[in-house]
């Protein structure tokens, strides 16, 4: 879609509320984003951000459990939820003619899910989280290697040295009463966006989140969250990891600056020109050249409250010269930075990504709650290709050498078959 | 709560018209059909050129080579090229991909529409002339190794490689990986690739461009790009067309210390020209589509047995397969299988609702103005259906005999083409653990199969 104007308003009980037309389709996307996810989630009670995303699926004081699927389901609607480190997301998208209905389930889900919440609710869901952590992690190979790298780069204790999907023992260890708490805590409407992308009249629109969502009471201020920041590495942690796994894999993680300044756009640049795709460095010269590794890999995991995350992975008979290969190119890199084609080609692919992650309602929608959310400027969106292309080649060389020298990061090896 | 004030439940009108849309038909002179399809506002454009090349067309002995082909044309058209084919797009912010399956050789090419013509004049280069060279070939062979011990260890593609093994005859390409076997690839060579790729023939392909075109010559860009292409190479032999078998029976496929079993049940059906696709379609929505499906309601919402089953119609030219798979705990996996029998046989034996009937055919058809909304996912649907040979208004007729479907049509349409005492149980898990109770069901004989 082309950039339109966005019709912001917060109503009375503190929720955010941002409305864009497009009229492409004849469709309405919803995106709520509450500002919590694992980060705020205190010791011994890991997942429970998750587990309760789960549970806000089971019903609330007008909607039957399963209901809300149903009724979502039967309009042709797409939906899900997803939790990350820094928030939790809600989304649906529907045919415009069912947004007030969309509304409604996420007005009644704001306002009374405790209403709903019972034991038997609690331990069906925790089976099915605890599943879906073995169905994504442990029964997966290498599946634990985001969680290992998290726990090896941040100290013990650090809001993100944990991921979202938690452990078994917390997850069994968490209550009916942690749930209702949580809920009390972090789901009033003033720790919320809402955000709005569609086929839609705004001010119609604007009037309808009024009427649904105005009856909420506001609730009280989220608390503050503790402190992420993390900088640099200054050596290498490492971990073998023994696991029945197919081959030998090398993952490293590097943290980055945090979202939101003018940092990560060039650290993000960089690791794109190291290892995004085919055309990388990495891979060329891992993969084509040398041929000491089948696949190699580099991406960036924004986060606004911590550092932002960098992960490498490789896979190939030696992990040591994987490492020693790695470690050339890093030098190479922050001492003579990028050349200019490599890095018009990294603002070029940052465009069309900026268009892949904005060209459907769904995805307008999720990036306005987040770009309002993190940085109070939902409009924030529309200024990433600018933000990109302003990057030179010094400012890529100097993230370069700060954040992604030879020798710091953490680091995963996996032996291979046995 | 105090102070909390709700309003009554919405309810909403009619969801709004829409239609998948449909292209104007052009062909490259002595070369591909052409589709072009206007959508205004995608600044992405979305090439889609389908080769009536898929691995069920492969030479004998050659499994693989569609997909290694793929593969290698993304190496550009100099021998030892490097990275300058993929650097070429990604300077105009294109990014360009093959793959192969069984029906087709599918290559697809995304940019945003004012740079559109630039970026078929390279993909121009790519197909006429690409380098295909030993080298590259050799190294793609490696990795292609690398990645089936990968697919193996994993146990969703491990279930889907052994569902395929299992339930078509020995004889039939469909029987064996798409992308080959550690001995089919470790033996193909940079001839093998070049052979395979010269016998593509233009005049069977189709090439599919979408996007806000208006203001832009597409199909002068298009006819640019593609004429004069040509085959150079034998023909290739025809697709296979060997139909699955039936069971009963359960395979185990050993993965000794596994916390999980993937299930994977199956039947073969017709392919997507049978008038009853589309009320297949709605059984299997009914049965495993989303969170409120029969089989979900059981297995997640009821036991937690899983994260989530799903019930679906695999695609392929000559048939297609129902197939019913998620993965469960590994100590409730003959009871997880149990109530999956149970629920597939439901549908025979306690029919289908009306209101489930209609709520799965408006979550079909009504989902699919949010499926379509991009350029390029109209436009890999479009090529799709030219390449099964359904032609061009395939997905319009689709969505339109779903919106026709009956809970009896449905029911009917699910006994005449599944049978729930003669499916195909694939589980991926530990055997010393599963093996027993999965005999103790007494549906099937089990045997055992090694994972790799």
């Amino acid at each position: 879609m082309a950039e339109q104007p966005l019709h912001e308003h917060t109503l009375g009980n503190g929720l955010r509320v941002v409305v864009c037309e497009d009229h492409v389709v004849p469709l309405a996307a919803v995106n709520i984003w509450y500002g919590v996810g694992s980060r705020h989630e205190r010791a011994g009670r890991t997942g429970l951000a998750h587990l309760f995303e789960h549970l806000m699926f089971q019903g609330s004081a007008n909607v039957a459990e399963g209901e809300h699927a149903a009724l979502l389901e039967s309009a042709g609607a797409t939906f899900n939820a997803s939790t990350s480190f820094e928030r939790t997301n809600y989304y649906e998208t529907v045919p415009v003619s069912h947004l007030e209905l969309a509304l409604w389930l996420e007005a009644d889900r704001m306002g009374t899910l405790p209403a709903a919440l019972t034991q038997a609710n609690l331990d069906n869901q925790r089976d099915v989280v605890k599943n879906e952590r073995r169905q994504r992690y442990d029964n997966q190979p290498y599946g634990t290697a985001f969680e290992r790298l998290c726990a090896l780069t941040f100290p013990a204790g650090h809001p993100y040295a944990h991921t979202p999907i938690g452990s078994m023992e917390d997850l069994d260890a968490t209550t009916l009463e942690d749930c209702t708490d949580f809920f009390a805590t972090w789901y009033a409407p003033g720790n919320a966006v809402l955000s709005i992308v569609g086929d839609v009249d705004p001010e119609d629109t604007l009037a309808a989140v009024e009427r649904y969502f105005g009856g909420l009471p506001a609730g009280p201020q989220a608390p503050g969250a503790r402190p992420g920041d993390l900088g640099p590495l200054d050596g290498v942690r490492g971990e073998e990891v023994d696991e029945e796994v197919p081959s030998p894999a090398y993952f490293a993680m590097f943290p980055l600056p945090s979202d939101g300044g003018n940092d990560i756009e060039a650290a993000e640049l960089a690791v794109e020109i190291l290892g995004g795709g085919s055309g990388s460095r990495l891979y060329d010269r891992m993969v084509r050249r040398d041929q000491i590794a089948t696949e190699v890999w580099a991406g960036v995991t924004r986060l606004a409250g911590g550092p932002s995350l960098a992960i490498v992975d490789a896979v190939g008979p030696d992990v040591d010269k994987i490492a020693a290969v790695l470690d050339e190119e890093l030098a190479r890199f922050a001492a003579d930075g990028p050349d200019a084609d490599e890095t018009a080609r990294a603002t070029a692919q940052a465009e069309r990504g900026f268009f892949e992650q904005t060209e459907t309602v769904t995805g307008l929608a999720n990036a306005l709650s987040a770009n309002a959310t993190q940085f109070g400027d939902p409009a924030r969106v529309f200024t990433a290709p600018k933000r990109a292309a302003a990057v030179t080649a010094d400012d890529i060389t100097e993230m370069a050498g700060r954040w992604l020298a030879p020798g710091a990061r953490t680091v995963l090896t996996y032996g291979g078959a046995k | 709560m105090s102070g909390l004030t709700l309003q009554p439940r919405p309810v909403p009108g009619p969801v709004p018209a829409w239609s998948f849309p449909v292209g104007t038909e052009g062909r490259v002179t002595g070369g591909p059909g052409t589709l072009r399809c206007d959508l205004p506002g995608r600044r992405l454009a979305a090439v889609r050129l389908v080769l009536d090349a898929g691995a069920s067309r492969e030479p004998g002995g050659k499994d693989g080579v569609a997909t290694l082909a793929a593969r290698a044309l993304l190496e550009g058209t100099e021998p030892g090229g490097g990275t300058a084919l993929t650097a070429a797009f990604e300077r105009i912010g294109a990014s360009l991909y093959a793959s192969a399956d069984l029906t087709a050789l599918r290559i697809a090419l995304d940019v945003p529409v004012p740079r559109l013509g630039e970026a078929l004049e390279l993909f121009s280069t790519v197909i006429r002339r690409p380098a295909l060279a030993d080298s590259d070939v050799a190294r793609l062979v490696n990795e292609r190794l690398e990645e089936i011990a990968q697919e193996d260890a994993d146990p969703g593609s491990r279930a889907a490689r052994e569902l395929r093994a299992v339930m078509f005859p020995e004889a039939a390409r469909s029987s064996r990986p798409t992308g080959g076997t550690k001995e089919s690839i470790a033996a193909l060579t940079g001839a093998d690739v070049r052979a395979f790729f010269s016998s593509a023939v233009p005049a069977e392909a189709t090439a599919v461009v979408a996007g806000d075109l208006s203001g832009t010559d597409a199909d002068a860009a298009l006819s640019g790009a593609l004429e004069g292409w040509t085959a150079t190479g034998d023909s290739l032999q025809a697709p296979d067309t060997i139909e699955p078998t039936a069971g009963p029976r359960i395979v185990v496929v050993d993965r000794p210390g596994s916390v999980q079993s993937y299930m994977s049940i199956a039947h073969g059906v017709p392919n997507r020209s049978h008038p009853d696709w589309a009320n297949l379609m709605v059984a299997s929505h009914v049965l495993g589509g989303g969170l409120t499906s029969r089989l979900n309601a059981v297995l997640r919402e009821e036991k937690g047995y899983t994260y989530g089953v799903r019930a679906g119609l695999l695609r392929m030219r000559h048939c297609g397969l129902f197939i019913t798979q998620g993965a469960v705990h590994t100590e409730v996996t003959a009871d997880a299988v149990s109530d999956a029998l149970t629920e597939l046989r439901g549908v025979i034996s306690r029919g289908i609702s009306a209101e489930e009937c209609g709520s799965s055919v408006r979550a079909l058809a009504d989902r699919a103005p949010a499926e379509y909304e991009t350029a390029r996912a109209v436009a890999a649907e479009l090529a799709d259906a030219s390449a099964s040979g359904l032609g061009p208004d395939y997905p319009r007729r689709y969505l339109e005999a779903v919106r026709a479907a009956t809970p009896d049509g449905v029911a009917k349409a699910y006994a005449t083409h599944v049978d729930p005492e003669k499916l195909t149980v694939i589980v991926v898990g530990d055997a010393a653990q599963i093996r027993e109770p999965l005999e103790a069901l007494g549906y099937a004989t089990v045997s055992i199969t090694a994972k790799d």
